[in-house]
């Protein structure tokens, strides 16, 4: 046993506590901050959040979903690190001439983990150096990591002192005194600056990841409601104003427990279209420094204006986060711009005062499509709430399809009815920043849905808004399915038969409301597999979805720096399908749009369906 | 720097117009009412000129009780205070009695500038802003596209004309100006504005005690719906039935290149 | 009856809106006892004008204006109506008349219909037509005493121009100076823009075609018909195509052989700036879109659907 002197180890317990003690100062320094965010960590749900932890912490779920290889190998380096921690531990026992192991325990914990794991955490950093310096690709950003560059070498290092380590021990050499000492030290300060460099970098991941994800919501997008009481007093309206300026607690710790990988840029739909947009900067990185240098979290005010708007609010960024960022803030930010700083762009404008004026957003005083339909009495099983795309025809067939749903539910002897004084759930407003807009229609409905138990609806956007947000403001007492939930309830109680004589090439857009912002995937497939006999995934389907464009108010947005109206439609093209099924009224009018200008001149066009259509074509 | 904008309820564009039963006019039911849009550029260039200078804008509107709507927009967006002249209605009112009927409410107000939108999209006469400025006899501009304010005395601006042609100006203060539409964007009202509304001052009146006059020297005799000078000729058709007829029209009746 | 036409002067000729304004006048003296009494004030025009058929070209002594100049103009006005004992004004509408006519009808305190389509004297009863709703309907006006009367370029047509030399007179009119308003330069902003009145063809890009991304269906429909592209004014606003494309009041004035319009509403603005055209064709989803009023061929349908089709017909 080589033998550290007094001197060594008051050095050693120096370091120690330094280390230790600038880690500790970091972090706090850190959570002060996180602490003056808005509102409250939520600790509901805590068996759920805990197996979430354990998915996509300890299993790195999410790493290696989105980049196979390179996750894989990250996850060598972090099992590594978890393996290597009784190690550790057990290495500086032995500076105080102490031991963690017995030398039995030593040799075969050794042999069975640490050798194998160092050379595994050697390739998987050395492959993530590889990539990160070698192939720089442009999600990893443009200027080179010297932390990362940092930490790549003493991972190396450590794990190459360590094999020299386990040698000694698995073939019982004794190297002098000075060359254990060295690569012993070398090993240990590497550690030691280590815990100086992680609250201080990126790296900080390392520490916030578990406890970030444990406090990730479980709605998807989770934005703050903004009651807005047109009779209450200034100092109320000022409280709400200041707030709106500020992140919350969740929001801040998203901020540290960054990790700068860039998956949320890359699946961003309006980053893909040649946008502005960069959801890692603009509604991260870029308020890094504004909370650190100001000490304080009321940082709103920085995001990037433009970029602001051109994001569809699909939460595809959020979905993809392995760290359990919530990253999307185009709420927050248009919320600032349209409340308190009076900067709407001009074609939201009229977007507002026709929500305001007429109850909808096209202005219109008549609806073609609800002077079809039987108005709901108190009697029938459904209200209809047709939502405003169909009721003035956004896109002028989608009319067909709300049909296709009504034959539907006649087959299935199912009532339904619609009502005279349906106005726009105020999606449109809510997504755009014009809460008090939002929140007089939210009122009014509220009022006209007082005695209404369910409600069936073939719009998500609506779905969500009636269901989730709405109830973010009141409680209420309906509830709200999309028409696609009930389809599948209704083919799985055998309540309407379905034939499947579709052999069209047939393919899913799932809409990101429907998949991600209400969990459901499995429904729509119901229907479809029990009416194609030719179905294929799109490469990036369900809660994977790539929006289509139009959400976030960006259906009405009329000059868009990017085309990300046609990314989504290039990929149906692209997989060669005849037809193409979706299950949200915007999402067909997308792809109709975006299917006709870039289908090519040989190719027939691709036929666009609601769920509906393919099941009420399909009835028996 | 006082300044009034002058602003005016109209119907929308997106509003049924239907003409009333004796030909006279048009059906005022089920119309939709909203800012005349070429007044809120107007008041946008006000409370823009008001933020440079430090000054106090002013909304005039005359008109029925419903134009109590523009003025709340306005006072929203910033603008501090408001007259609001009511008569029943404006239909058969020429403008120059609706300029002697405003110019006898603000002549006492000493305002530096007096603004408008270019034209109400309603009647489109396009003229009492340019009324006002002979009644108060200020120097005046119409179709102004920019706006400089220089020392107390002067303004500078520049009206459109025609073809893609500007001109520059410069005109001794008070003024009126006609506001061009696309001289700016219009802000919408903040939440604080909104909130503010109820506490800003409104100024009501009636035309009747204001000397309106209910003989424009002209009557209208009749609404009706344009007569079509020529024969529209309406192509029918799926897609490709469309595409088909106008191929032949191109090629064999325009005989395009 | 005495009709006062305000001759407006460009590029030291005679404006041809005047000329249709003269036209009206004539119209109405033709059937009736009319005076006509054009009045320039830029005496470059006088003998252009003495060869047109009126009773007496006027002008004032003092008076040699190039350009305009509002204050001036108002009060050469004002005088010479009062002067003459006149009872009606005529004059085109335009931009320059927009800019101080209205102040002649309250100084004079007569009233003025302005942008008109249409004047008809039956009965010394003056009826005059003018748009009202963005010439979605039309206003007949009948005039109870004197008046100011602008018309809409192209409500006349200058063939109708009736030459005959007539006599001409110099008013000594004494005139105040002011100095309340002082013109600049005139300047253009679009450098090098595009001359689109000197076109054969032209396919018209209105806010129907959707998506700035959608121009080059249109751009493939015109280099197949060797056609220029021109805009409505929302287009240019919006930033989609630059300044010089624009046709309208405040744009170009163009009467191409073709006028494809695509997706364009058709607001008087616009009409102006190409009614006269010899042939127009318009797409459009709504049916009542006022451009159909002058389409010789009306479309209604989706621009979008239609144009890639119609280019590859071609």
């Amino acid at each position: 046993m080589v033998y550290f002197n007094y001197i060594e180890q008051i050095l050693m317990s120096l370091l120690i506590l330094v280390c230790i003690g600038s880690f500790c100062f970091e972090i706090t320094k850190r959570f002060r901050i996180v602490f003056k965010g808005e509102g409250s960590l939520p600790f509901d749900n805590i068996p759920s959040r805990l197996w979430r932890v354990f998915e996509e912490f300890l299993l790195q779920k999410k790493v290696l979903q989105q980049r196979f290889i390179p996750g894989l190998m990250h996850a060598f380096v972090f099992w590594g690190f978890i393996a290597f921690a009784l190690i550790t531990i057990d290495h500086f026992f032995r500076g105080y001439n102490s031991a963690l192991f017995t030398d039995n325990t030593r040799y075969f914990y050794s042999l069975a983990f640490g050798i194998p794991w160092s050379f595994l955490v050697l390739i998987g950093i050395l492959y993530l150096a590889y990539r990160r310096f070698y192939i720089r690709p442009k999600y990893l950003g443009e200027k080179i990591s010297y932390t990362s560059g940092i930490v790549a070498i003493f991972i190396s290092t450590l794990m190459i002192t360590y094999m020299i380590d386990a040698y000694w021990i698995v073939y019982d050499s004794h190297p002098s005194a000075l060359t254990f000492k060295i690569n012993w030290w070398i090993h240990a300060i590497l550690i030691l600056l280590f815990l100086f460099l992680i609250p201080r970098s990126k790296h900080l991941h390392l520490v916030l990841s578990p406890i970030n994800i444990f406090f990730k919501s479980f709605d998807n997008p989770n934005h703050r409601a903004v009651p807005i009481d047109m009779e209450g007093d200034e100092e109320e309206l000022e409280k709400l104003l200041t707030g709106m300026g500020k992140l919350t607690k969740s929001q801040t710790l998203d901020i540290f427990s960054c990790v700068e990988c860039g998956r949320c840029t890359e699946v961003c739909p309006a980053n893909r279209g040649g946008g502005v947009l960069d959801p890692k900067h603009n509604f991260i990185l870029d308020l890094k420094n504004p909370i650190m240098d100001t000490n304080n979290v009321d940082v709103i005010g920085n995001i990037n204006v433009e970029a602001g708007w051109e994001c569809t609010s699909c939460q595809a960024c959020t979905e993809a986060c392995p760290v359990g960022n919530e990253v999307e803030k185009a709420d927050e930010t248009r919320n600032l711009q349209v409340l308190v700083e009076g900067n709407v762009p001009q074609e939201y404008q009229k977007l507002f005062m026709n929500l305001q004026t007429t109850g909808n957003t096209e202005g219109a005083t008549s609806s073609t499509l609800s002077e079809k339909l039987p108005i709901y009495d108190g009697t029938q099983d459904f209200v209809l709430w047709l939502g405003g795309f169909s009721k003035y025809a956004l896109d002028p067939k989608y009319g067909e399809s709300v049909i296709s749903l009504t034959k539907i539910l006649d087959k299935a002897k199912i009532t339904y009815g619609i009502l005279a004084k349906e106005k726009c759930t105020g999606e449109p407003a809510n997504k755009l920043g014009d809460k008090l807009t939002y929140n007089m229609l939210m009122q009014e409905n509220l009022e006209t849905l007082k005695e209404v138990k369910k409600i069936i609806t073939m719009c998500p956007h609506c779905s969500i808004n009636l269901g989730t947000e709405y109830a973010k403001y009141e409680k209420i007492e309906y509830e709200v399915y999309h028409h696609t939930e009930v389809i599948e309830d209704l083919i799985k109680n055998k309540k309407i038969t379905v034939n499947k004589n579709n052999n069209d090439k047939v393919t899913f857009h799932d809409p990101c409301n429907l998949s991600r912002g209400m969990n459901v995937t499995k429904a729509p497939r119901t229907a479809i597999n029990a009416s194609c006999s030719d179905f294929k995934e799109l490469d990036e389907n369900g809660k994977n979805t790539l929006c289509c464009g139009a959400g976030g108010g960006l259906w009405w947005k009329k000059e868009t720096v990017g085309k990300t109206h046609l990314v989504r439609a290039e990929q149906v093209i692209e997989s060669g399908s005849d037809t193409v099924v979706t299950g949200c009224s915007f999402c067909y009018g997308m792809m109709n749009q975006g299917l006709g200008p870039l289908t090519p001149q040989d190719q027939e066009p691709i036929k666009v369906k609601d769920v509906a259509d393919i099941v009420a074509e399909n009835l028996s | 720097m006082k300044i009034c904008v002058l602003m005016k309820q109209v119907a929308s564009e997106d509003s049924p117009l239907k003409i009333n039963s004796n030909g006279s006019g048009i059906d005022e039911t089920n119309l939709n009412l909203i800012t005349n849009e070429p007044d809120t550029y107007a008041l946008e260039e006000a409370l823009l000129i008001k933020e440079k200078t430090s000054g106090e804008v002013t909304i005039c509107t005359l008109g029925p009780d419903s134009s109590q709507q523009v003025i709340k927009d306005g006072l929203a967006k910033g603008a501090d205070k408001a007259i609001h002249i009511t008569i029943e209605n404006l239909k058969n009112v020429s403008p120059l009695s609706m300029g002697k009927v405003i110019y006898n409410k603000i002549k006492d107000e000493n305002f530096d500038l007096v603004l408008s939108g270019l034209q109400s999209n309603d009647y489109g006469h396009a003229q009492l802003g340019i009324i006002i400025s002979e009644y108060l006899n200020y120097s005046h501009a119409s179709l102004v596209i920019g706006t400089e304010v220089n020392e107390e005395n002067s303004l500078k601006i520049k009206r459109e004309l025609e073809n893609g042609w500007f001109q520059s100006a410069e005109l001794t203060l008070p003024a009126c100006l006609s506001i061009q539409s696309g001289i700016n964007q219009p802000r919408y009202a903040t939440l604080k504005g909104i909130m503010s509304v109820k506490n800003k001052p409104v100024d009501k009146c009636e035309a009747k005690e204001l000397g309106i006059s209910e003989d424009s020297g002209y009557k209208v005799e009749e609404v009706f719906l344009p007569k079509k000078a020529k024969e529209t000729q309406i192509l029918d058709g799926s897609t490709d039935e469309i595409v088909n007829q106008l191929t032949d029209i191109l090629k064999n009746k325009i005989k395009v290149g | 009856m005495k009709i006062l036409v305000l001759i407006e002067s460009i590029n030291n000729k005679i404006h041809p809106v005047s000329i249709e304004a003269l036209v009206a006048a004539q119209n109405i003296a033709s059937e009736n006892s009319v005076e006509i009494y054009p009045l320039c004030l830029n005496k470059n025009l006088i003998d252009d004008l003495s060869k047109f058929k009126c009773t007496k070209v006027l002008n004032v002594e003092s008076l040699d204006l190039k350009n305009y100049e509002p204050m001036t103009y108002l009060d050469a006005a004002e005088k010479v109506f009062k002067a003459m004992d006149a009872d009606l004004i005529m004059l085109g509408h335009t931009y320059e008349t927009r800019d101080w006519a209205p102040r002649l009808s309250a100084r004079l305190d007569i009233p003025f219909l302005s942008d008109c389509i249409n004047i008809n004297l039956s009965d010394s009863k003056l009826i005059i037509n003018r748009p009202i709703y963005q010439a979605k309907l039309i206003q007949k006006i009948a005039l109870s005493d004197k008046g100011l009367v602008s018309f809409q370029a192209g409500s006349f047509s200058s063939e109708n121009l009736i030459h005959e030399n007539s006599p001409s007179e110099s008013l000594s009119i004494e005139l105040n100076s002011y100095d309340s308003i002082k013109q600049g330069e005139r300047f253009q902003e679009s450098a090098g823009g595009v001359d689109l009145t000197a076109s054969d063809f032209i396919v018209s890009i209105g806010r129907g075609l959707g998506k700035e991304e959608n121009i080059p269906l249109a751009q493939n429909l015109a280099d197949k018909i060797n056609a220029q592209i021109g805009a409505s004014r929302p287009v240019v606003d919006a930033g989609w195509l630059d300044h010089s494309r624009q046709i309208g009041s405040s744009g170009q004035v163009v009467s191409p052989k073709l006028y494809f319009s695509l997706g364009i509403s058709g607001a008087i603005q616009h009409l102006v700036g190409m009614k006269g055209s010899k042939q127009i064709i318009a797409i459009n989803k709504d049916p009542n879109a006022p451009i159909f009023e002058i389409a010789d061929y009306a479309v209604i349908g989706d621009v979008l659907e239609i144009l890639p089709k119609l280019t590859e017909n071609l």
